[in-house]
């Protein structure tokens, strides 16, 4: 226990985690405050003046249809009529749908429809941060040496690295739960104060938490990628190299790759879809290929699958789980020179 | 008495972009209870494979390595409370004070905090503790590494090159400390290049030249057994000197004139100098063994002793051909 207690301490000294902390803390304030001050409260006032504004805008458009249509049919027979005679002799007329109130409407934070969206960013930026602190926490204990002074204390290597790394997912969890807390509580009163809160039933307390659950998940997971490359390549830096070759040419390589050699479902591939099915449950990809023999009497029916967060999930942890092997195992057998 | 490190055929191969580098080829060390034993040897003989090999940093391809009568790497977990160590100027978090990166130490080994300051004080860093680390000099970095291995209060203390950046004045209390630490029944394993520094500190030592034992021993043992035997011969009358000269060449001794004094080499027994001068009337007023010291041993031992215009290039030192050596432990 007493290398545990160690590796807590440490997690906390460490300047670049502590800063990392404060800027995800400082981008997600500001991103809170935007949000605050860019929504409105709808009163009894601005949703009649909305509407007013709708019902005139609506009129607007009916009386310029008229007219024009007016002008297309006393155009004489034989004379070129004006290009949008076409349109408006069709009998396309506005309807009143197309001019709803909420158009004219400053915007409102409604915390039912849109705190899930939210829930992505956060899981998003906190997921970068989680990374570089994962990689750093172990990169930089080797590239300083300091992880051979550790060794010539705690010579089971197996240990050390499996302390730090589960010291490592529990205070990722903890910044996690403490940063999503703080921005549920920020966009919860942004609801209040800024929009409504309405029809929030258990069922849809359920549903984000579910949905903030797996934003967690992707945090750690995140974090404990970041960990796994940096103690394989026993820098930090190796790790970002790693993820940047992988999110910059990998992904574009990879894209212009599948285009070309023509492969059904490219999208099923690349990075961002499966983040995409992880924190929204399931998203559909299309096959952009499809063979046009399957367009039978011209009813072209579009390709699709879903991919679930279940079939992300079990990729991204089978992934993960291949890297903590591979660098526990090389931990365990390379010199330390 | 009890050897608390022991080294039997110890071989490190590493594998290199060059193509593999046999670093430690049968090396052998004892080390005694309570002794300060200098390790040395030229550069990369292979001093700190051998102290990483130890200490489990490094696996060996073969050997028999124990600490305190425990077999190594295997119970190493057992022993290292008693092992404290640098190697090679160590390096340390450079954001970290000296007195947090000796507190998570002190955690790690699961030692009492009170330590911290014992050692920050011995070191003499007392006063620049809460400095970070990477605004110290050479030598607070190095009086850092020494209080790390201290802090466990160790009865094995490993030291490669200590020494390294210390400034005179902590070169001595270096070497006090290391008197009364030995003293207080702590065995010292010291590897230096200052051999001047060794002479006067350690009780014996072992050295190593590309990989192998070349000499091991007692400081005066192997001084003795490696001292080129010569001997500095004065008379009472200096212009007896060409005749004196004359009767030993003649007795079958090799030596140099010199304008006051002659030097014979390969002496075994001085006294028999003096019986054949006397014999012939020759008074000698001084006749004194040439005491070498350790720098003109190791430098014949690993033949490494610089020739003028050329430029010695490391490795360029004496391997044995077995793991034979002079005098054993
Ligand atoms: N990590 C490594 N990979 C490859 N070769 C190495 C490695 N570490 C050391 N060596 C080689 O092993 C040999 C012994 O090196 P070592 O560091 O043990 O020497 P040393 O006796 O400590 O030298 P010095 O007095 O310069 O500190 C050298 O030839 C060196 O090049
Ligand atoms: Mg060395």
């Amino acid at each position: 226990m007493s290398l545990v207690r160690a590796e807590r301490r440490r997690f906390f000294k460490r300047r670049l985690i502590k800063w990392l902390v404060v800027v995800g803390v400082v981008i997600l304030g500001v991103i809170a405050t935007a949000v605050f001050f860019d929504n409105q409260k709808v009163s009894a006032e601005t949703l009649a003046s909305a509407e007013a504004k709708a019902e005139a805008e609506y009129d607007f458009a009916m009386a310029d249809f008229q007219r024009q249509l007016k002008a297309c049919q006393e155009v004489p027979s034989g004379n070129v009529k004006p290009e949008y005679c076409q349109w408006v002799e069709s009998g396309e007329q506005p309807q009143r749908d197309w001019y709803r109130a909420e158009y004219y409407m400053p915007s409102t934070f409604v915390f039912k429809g849109q705190f899930e969206e939210m829930i992505v960013v956060w899981a998003a930026i906190m997921a970068v941060i989680a990374f570089v602190i994962g990689a750093s926490f172990v990169g930089a204990e080797w590239s300083t040496g300091s992880m051979s002074s550790l060794l010539t204390w705690r010579p089971k290597r197996m240990s050390v690295l499996g302390t730090k790394l589960a010291v490592l997912v529990g205070w990722l969890t903890t910044i996690a739960v403490v940063t999503g807390g703080l921005w549920t509580a920020a966009l919860w009163a942004t609801a209040v104060y800024r929009g409504s809160t309405a029809g929030m039933t258990p069922g849809t307390w359920q549903s984000l938490g579910l949905t903030g659950l797996r934003g967690l998940g992707l945090i750690v997971a995140i974090g404990v990628l970041g960990f796994a490359l940096a103690t394989l390549g026993r820098h930090t830096g190796v790790a970002l190299g790693v993820a940047l070759a992988v999110v910059v040419v990998g992904q574009v390589g990879l894209t212009i790759l599948l285009l070309m050699l023509r492969v059904p479902y490219p999208e099923m591939y690349l990075i961002p879809t499966h983040l995409q099915a992880w924190m929204s449950k399931v998203v559909q990809v299309s096959n952009p290929f499809a063979n046009p023999a399957d367009c039978m009497g011209g009813q072209c029916v579009e390709q699709v699958k879903s991919i679930t967060w279940q079939d992300t999930g079990s990729i991204t942890l089978g992934a993960i789980v291949v890297l903590l092997v591979l660098a526990f195992w090389q931990m365990r057998r390379r010199d330390v020179s | 008495m009890t050897a608390v490190l022991e080294i039997q055929g110890l071989t490190k191969t590493y594998r290199a972009r060059g193509g593999p580098r046999r670093a430690l080829d049968g090396f052998e060390m004892y080390v005694e209870a309570g002794q300060v034993h200098g390790f040395l040897g030229p550069n990369g003989s292979g001093k700190t494979t051998t102290l990483r090999t130890l200490l489990g940093l490094i696996r060996p391809d073969s050997g028999d390595l124990r600490i305190l009568g425990r077999p190594v790497p295997a119970e190493l977990p057992q022993v290292i409370a008693h092992v404290g160590a640098i190697v090679e100027s160590p390096q340390f978090f450079p954001h970290f004070s000296a007195r947090d990166t000796l507190s998570l130490l002190a955690d790690a080994g699961n030692l009492p905090q009170s330590r911290v300051d014992w050692a920050l004080e011995l070191v003499g860093l007392r006063d620049r503790a809460k400095e970070r680390v990477k605004t110290y000099s050479l030598g607070m970095k190095q009086r850092l590494a020494v209080a790390s291995a201290l802090l466990k209060q160790p009865k094995l203390l490993i030291l490669d090159e200590p020494a390294n950046g210390l400034d005179p004045g902590g070169i001595r209390e270096m070497r006090d400390m290391m008197a009364t630490l030995s003293a207080g029944g702590m065995t010292v394993v010291l590897s230096s290049h200052i051999l001047g520094e060794v002479q006067l500190i350690c009780d014996s030592v072992t050295i190593i030249s590309l990989g192998r034992r070349v000499a091991a021993g007692p400081v005066a043992e192997v001084l003795q057994a490696h001292s080129s035997g010569q001997v500095r011969v004065a008379l009472e009358t200096a212009a007896d000197l060409s005749a004196a000269a004359q009767v030993l060449v003649a007795a079958g001794m090799q030596l140099q004139a010199h304008a006051d004094h002659l030097m014979l080499t390969g002496v075994d027994k001085p006294a028999l100098v003096a019986r054949l001068l006397a014999e012939r009337q020759l008074y000698v007023s001084e006749l004194a063994p040439v005491h070498a010291d350790l720098e003109s041993v190791f430098l014949e031992l690993t033949g490494t002793a610089p020739v003028p215009g050329q430029a010695r290039q490391v490795d360029q030192s004496v391997k044995p051909d077995t793991a034979q050596d002079g005098v054993s432990a």
